[in-house]
């Protein structure tokens, strides 16, 4: 630790000596206040995966990355964005970072998550400016106020509002289709365990990605108001999930592979929503893990692929 | 005897009336009568019914061990979530599901493994010999075990996402999901378990007169001890395999069991076989019912009922010994 410390000193007076020898350090509102940043980064290490969304959206590719929630590298939709040679470094997973790690990147930004401790932010600004969201409570736009803050830290917040544009416009067009399809209707997104499912909030990114695309989502009044998701749902209340669309969550490589695993269970292959093949097996560390501009993209592909075929 | 039957009965029919759904228990007896309608029909004989048999048989097994357990160690407080078995079964069916295993009855098998596994290897730590005269010894043995045992199991988990998809719920005992062919899967061991049963029952009697007595009376104590960790490991691995570890019951129960009818392990196994099963459904029902529509895991409840229960067996002036 001591050593970790000695290091960090010595990258904070070099980062202090960048900062000065920067003509025009912009300054960006964060949770932990104004925080200099430099002009135009070039070394940017992201702590959270929806940070890795908005960099690459606007053609940064950090030099260093958290693996996605539960996996061993970027969640899978990132890769099409990753060229092998300017791969990200893995620094550490979402709920611990390596220290050491991200110091041996030598960043010149650091994008965290809302839920950074504040522990962790004390050691990290020593290593370079570190941009951390507002926590705020669950809401279908949070991820717009995260993106556009990384956006402005990274100096491209133009790019980062056409991407949200393309975001919108590409909505908009599937919310069309749609319509047009006469496919629309309600969704749950659910989040299949083997013993049960996790009915997922309305207010997650997913959700109102699904809302966007002109879907009605509910949680069928079973998530808490405040949570992110319920606790296991009692097998006795599936019967409460009554949209015309079920999105099924798994953070099992094989979608198809759960979804069997959950016909097998009587309460989930009665429901007229299974009978009448309306189940879409989706993938969790797209569906329930990641946000930003590029997994907006994604999970419209995902619900474009599922409702037009 | 009688009384503790007739609540068990009445404890399996509210389990079939009461849940964490819209079934009411109106509509679940209509169902028990013969006449309900269809969605409830399918709650009662779909969901209900199987978590209720399932938690029958849990309890026995945990019930039985944890007496089993105590008469062999003479020791009040050994017990199966304490003594590291059901650790060592829930780390052996870690192993398995995350080598990739999802069949039932290999799942039993690896418990029941483990669960010997862990059962022998907290025993042989304090020795088979002897360890009556310290009864902490055993449990801080058995905790430490236990402990290291669960901190490998959630190594694992973070090794491996499906593992802790699969994991998450099981490592604290739940009875929701589970289905019949997996009470079938862990009855040919209940079975032989309660044949070894039968055998040692008096020997293990003998034996708490003493290992001379027992001996004089023809009986061999080592042989009798190595029958009970059989026995033990055989029972809670299986139910450890179905529900999770359910930490509590085999502590709770014995301990109930002599408060009725005396130390004579004869007599406390007849109990425990009724007041395991009624432990567990009352634990499992306040489950299903505190934080509806979600569901909390048994295991947290026979904690919060099992904890208290150690405490003052602990702080009880003169600790029994067996």
């Amino acid at each position: 630790m001591l050593h970790v410390t000695r290091h960090a000193a010595a990258m904070a007076g070099l980062t202090t000596l960048l900062t000065f020898s920067t003509a025009q350090a912009a300054s960006v509102a964060t949770a932990h206040g104004e925080v200099e940043v430099p002009d135009a980064p070039e070394r940017v290490v992201t702590l959270h995966e929806g940070a890795l969304d908005a960099a690459l959206a606007v053609e940064v590719t950090p030099v260093g990355a958290v693996t996605t929630r539960g996996g061993d590298g970027v969640a899978r939709y990132i890769e099409a964005y990753l060229e092998e040679e300017t791969r990200p470094a893995i620094v550490g997973v979402v709920r611990e970072v390596n220290l050491e790690a991200v110091l041996a990147e030598r960043p010149d930004l650091i994008l965290a998550s809302p839920q950074l401790s504040d522990e962790q932010y004390r050691l990290l600004s020593k290593i370079a400016p570190t941009v951390v969201p507002e926590a705020r409570k669950l809401a279908p736009d949070n991820w717009l106020h995260e993106a556009r803050l990384f956006g402005e830290a990274l100096g491209r917040e133009e790019a980062l509002e056409k991407a949200i544009t393309r975001v919108e416009e590409r909505a908009a067009a599937v919310a069309e289709a749609v319509e047009e399809a006469g496919v629309g209707g309600s969704a749950n997104l659910v989040r299949w365990m083997p013993q049960g499912p996790l009915v997922m909030s309305d207010a997650l990114f997913s959700s109102a990605m699904l809302a966007a695309a002109g879907l009605e989502v509910t949680d069928a009044g079973l998530v808490n108001q405040g949570g992110v998701h319920s606790d296991p749902l009692s097998l006795e209340n599936l019967s409460r999930l009554e949209g015309d669309w079920l999105f099924l969550a798994t953070l099992n490589e094989e979608g198809d592979q759960a979804l069997k695993a959950a016909r097998k269970s009587p309460a989930f292959a009665r429901l007229p929503v299974v009978k009448s093949d309306r189940v879409v097996p989706v993938d969790g560390q797209l569906w329930t893990s990641a946000s930003g501009p590029l997994a907006a993209q994604a999970i419209l592909d995902d619900i474009e692929a599922a409702l037009l075929p | 005897m009688m009384l503790l039957l007739v609540l068990l009965a009445a404890m399996v029919i509210v389990s079939l009336m009461l849940g964490a759904g819209e079934v009411t228990p109106g509509r679940a007896l209509a169902v028990l009568a013969g006449h309900g309608d269809d969605e409830a029909t399918f709650v009662v004989g779909s969901l209900r019914a199987p978590r209720t048999l399932i938690g029958i048989f849990v309890g026995i097994s945990l019930g039985l061990a944890g007496a089993l357990l105590q008469a062999v160690s003479r020791n009040p407080l050994a017990e199966p979530g304490l003594l590291g078995v059901s650790a060592g079964a829930a780390f052996a069916v870690g192993v398995a599901l995350w080598l990739g295993a999802s069949a039932a009855t290999l799942r039993i098998a690896v418990g029941q493994v483990g669960a010997l596994l862990g059962c022998l290897a907290v025993l042989s730590v304090v020795r088979l010999r002897g360890m009556g005269g310290d009864p902490v010894r055993l449990v801080l043995a058995g905790a430490a075990f236990s402990a290291l045992l669960a901190s490998l199991t959630s190594l694992l988990l973070l090794f491996d996402q499906r593992t802790a998809d699969e994991i998450r719920f099981w490592v604290v005992g739940s009875l929701a999901g589970r289905r019949l062919e997996d009470l079938l899967a862990i009855l040919p061991s209940l079975g032989l378990a309660l044949g070894i049963i039968v055998v040692i029952a008096r020997p293990l009697a003998a034996l708490a007169l003493g290992e001379r007595v027992a001996s004089g009376l023809g009986h061999h104590p080592g042989r009798v001890r190595l029958l009970v960790v059989l026995a033990v490991a055989l029972m809670v691995g299986a139910a450890t395999a179905v529900a999770g570890p359910i930490a509590f019951v085999g502590l709770v129960v014995p301990f109930a069991a002599r408060a009725l009818v005396g130390p004579d392990i004869r007599r406390a196994l007849w109990i425990c076989l009724l007041l395991g099963p009624l432990m567990v459904l009352a634990a499992d029902i306040i489950s299903r019912l505190v934080v509806a529509p979600s569901e909390l895991p048994i295991g947290v409840l026979t904690a919060l009922i099992g904890a208290p229960v150690l405490v003052a067996v602990v702080r009880a002036r003169r600790l029994p010994t067996l």
